[in-house]
């Protein structure tokens, strides 16, 4: 049996934070993960493919063009008067020089990435310092500033001419793909995630389903803190798969946070490291059943970064190329990076330490989300099988 | 927050003639619950005169037992209005509405200004808009802190936050004790267990989320322990 082709984007620029060393999102994480793979001999030169520039047209097809000056003028270091009500210049993203062309590259990166699934050079691609969710249309918002992964499905949309499937498993609403799509009805968004009243962005709540022509085509399965695997399990698969076969997608678009992770510091879900790792698995699946496989897989969040991300995005990696992983890590890895980074890095790839629930918190989660997940089914259902 | 700011002014009326089929078919039609029922006074002007629901509609010609044998289908919508009515003004505030549907048992409240109906509401209505402070206005985490309740104490919090260069979307409340109200914040940043953190080495009691641990020594060595497998 022959492996699925999949390839890794990558580029020494996406190294760097657009936000500069000292900001909580680490851009590092892609490299770091890289280098696991590599170390571990999952990752192969002949894997990895080089980030090809994007068409300033499709710049213009997601972002507002007063938005895009204001994010350059800022990255050059011009001053920009309004710079606040673009969401630049905020403690999330805070107005550093460079950061447009770091932010442009990543860009570049995820919509290569699908322009290699959508010629068929490859049948998965991933690129894992993408999955900026959070950026909108004409604003900035929770460190993202250009949303790769609406002009990765725009490209895949508009000039490839398919249907897309858009499933973010980050900790946090998809707020700005969700929004930039709100009245397509040839992308399906779906983002499952903790719950807006008790994390950031606030939105994503169960009766955001779309409007327009995009009625139904957006998909929210918000869930309280504490939900552990199975809680998170028995809800995505109550509605998610549902919802996938409905719409028929030609390539599904994962963004795949792994702060949904117990151990992560900016949320409250408590995901083991196998608990994250089955939920890929199911996307992969589903990937598998409606689109022949066709992925285009990006990383997102994750700030416990030098412990659980590394070992999750590996994880993700050896899945989509089927390679198995040792569970010891390399001491090469190990000594190399921990250096580097000044971290203690993870010896092994299974944690050794499981979150300590409280069994009544997360009976209470999952009970609800299993509740809210059949709801949205029910509701959406019959705008699926709206024919026209 | 005033009820005509929440009030529906799309207010169907009906005369107190109309046979009671009529008006219940209207309603079916119209797929609202109440009428405010509206005759001329010798002047000519309108005046609402009573009021009629749903549930009065339902109980003609039924086998209910509040169903009077004398009522039937044919007779005019006057035979069974509620009347008087209770009523509310455009200036009133929607809050003391809500507990007055309460008070009253009603479902529906006419809206008056002075003898002229100008619109009705009803608890839709009012819950629209009393589920306002906790629409989301941008993106957002949730902050929840224990606030004295002093001159000065609210303040103090909201001006520390705007020292953190944090914009504060949404302040709603959610306990006040005599000594400590609870305020839920909603602040412009992905990261609130560092402001959680910032705000608790201030002094601040903060409920939720749960503060981040000591601020890095260095930005770029995070505390990192490895469990032992």
């Amino acid at each position: 049996m022959t492996r699925p082709r999949t390839l890794l984007v990558d580029d020494p620029v996406l190294e760097r934070s657009p936000f500069g060393s000292s900001h909580p999102f680490r851009a590092e994480r892609g490299a770091l993960t890289r280098a696991l793979l590599e170390a571990c001999g999952a990752l192969h030169q002949d894997e990895v493919a080089d980030v090809e520039r994007l068409d300033e047209r499709l710049l213009g097809a997601v972002h507002e063009q007063a938005y895009l000056e204001a994010l350059i003028r800022a990255g050059r270091g011009e001053r920009v008067d309004d710079a606040r009500t673009f969401g630049l210049g905020t403690s999330d993203c805070p107005v550093v020089p460079g950061m447009h062309r770091v932010a442009m590259r990543a860009a570049d990166a995820t919509v290569s990435a699908a322009e290699l699934v959508a010629s068929g050079a490859a049948q998965r691609a991933v690129h894992l310092t993408g999955g900026l969710h959070h950026a909108h249309r004409a604003r900035a918002s929770g460190f993202c500033l250009v949303n790769d992964l609406a002009l990765a499905i725009e490209h895949l949309t508009r000039r490839r001419g398919l249907r897309v499937a858009y499933v973010d498993v980050d900790v946090h609403h998809g707020d700005g793909v969700q929004g930039i799509f709100w009245e397509r009805a040839d992308v399906l968004t779906v983002s499952v995630h903790q719950s807006g009243r008790t994390l950031f962005p606030g939105t994503g709540a169960e009766d955001e389903i779309g409007a327009g022509a995009g009625r139904g085509f957006a998909v929210n399965l918000p869930l309280a803190p504490f939900i552990d695997d199975a809680g998170y399990l028995a809800a995505f698969d109550a509605l998610v798969p549902t919802a996938l076969s409905a719409f028929g997608p030609d390539v599904i678009v994962l963004q795949a946070g792994a702060d949904a992770h117990w151990r992560d510091p900016l949320a409250q879900l408590s995901l083991s490291g196998d608990g994250l790792d089955a939920v890929y698995g199911r996307v992969i699946d589903l990937a598998e059943r409606c689109c022949e496989g066709r992925m285009v897989v990006t990383g997102g969040g994750g700030y416990d970064a030098w412990r659980s991300v590394p070992r999750a995005w590996a994880r993700l990696w050896a899945r989509l190329a089927e390679r198995e992983l040792p569970d010891e890590l390399p001491e090469t890895w190990r000594r190399a990076w921990g250096e580097r980074l000044g971290v203690s890095l993870p010896t092994r790839l299974r944690e050794g330490t499981l979150p300590d629930l409280d069994a009544r918190a997360t009976e209470r989660a999952a009970s609800h989300a299993l509740a809210v997940a059949k709801r949205v089914a029910a509701r959406l259902t019959p705008l699926w099988r709206r024919e026209d | 927050m005033l009820v005509r700011d929440v009030m529906t002014v799309n207010v169907i009326a009906i005369g107190p003639e109309m046979p009671i089929r009529d008006v219940a078919a209207l309603m079916e039609m119209r797929r609202v619950r109440h009428f405010p029922i509206l005759e001329d006074d010798e002047q000519g002007e309108a005046r609402l005169v009573g009021i009629v629901s749903d549930r009065d509609l339902r109980a003609v010609d039924s086998p209910h037992p509040s169903a009077r044998p004398d009522v039937h289908v044919s007779d005019p919508v006057r035979s069974i209005m509620v009347t008087p009515v209770a009523t509310a003004h455009p200036d009133d505030a929607a809050e003391d509405v809500a507990a007055w549907l309460r008070e009253y048992r009603v479902g529906a409240l006419p809206v008056l200004d002075g003898e002229q109906l100008v619109g009705i509401v009803s608890p839709p209505d009012l819950l629209a808009a009393l589920a306002l402070p906790a629409a989301i206005r941008e993106p957002s985490s949730v902050l929840e802190v224990e606030v004295g309740n002093r001159p000065g104490c609210l303040a103090a919090l909201l001006q520390t936050l705007a020292q953190h260069g944090l914009n504060v979307s949404q302040l709603t409340t959610t306990r006040a004790e005599p000594e400590i109200g609870c305020f839920i914040v909603r602040v412009n940043t992905i990261d609130a267990p560092r402001v959680a953190g910032n705000l608790t080495r201030e002094g601040w009691t903060v409920l939720w989320p749960e503060p981040d641990a000591a601020p890095p020594a260095s930005p770029q060595r995070g505390p990192e322990v490895e469990e032992v497998a």
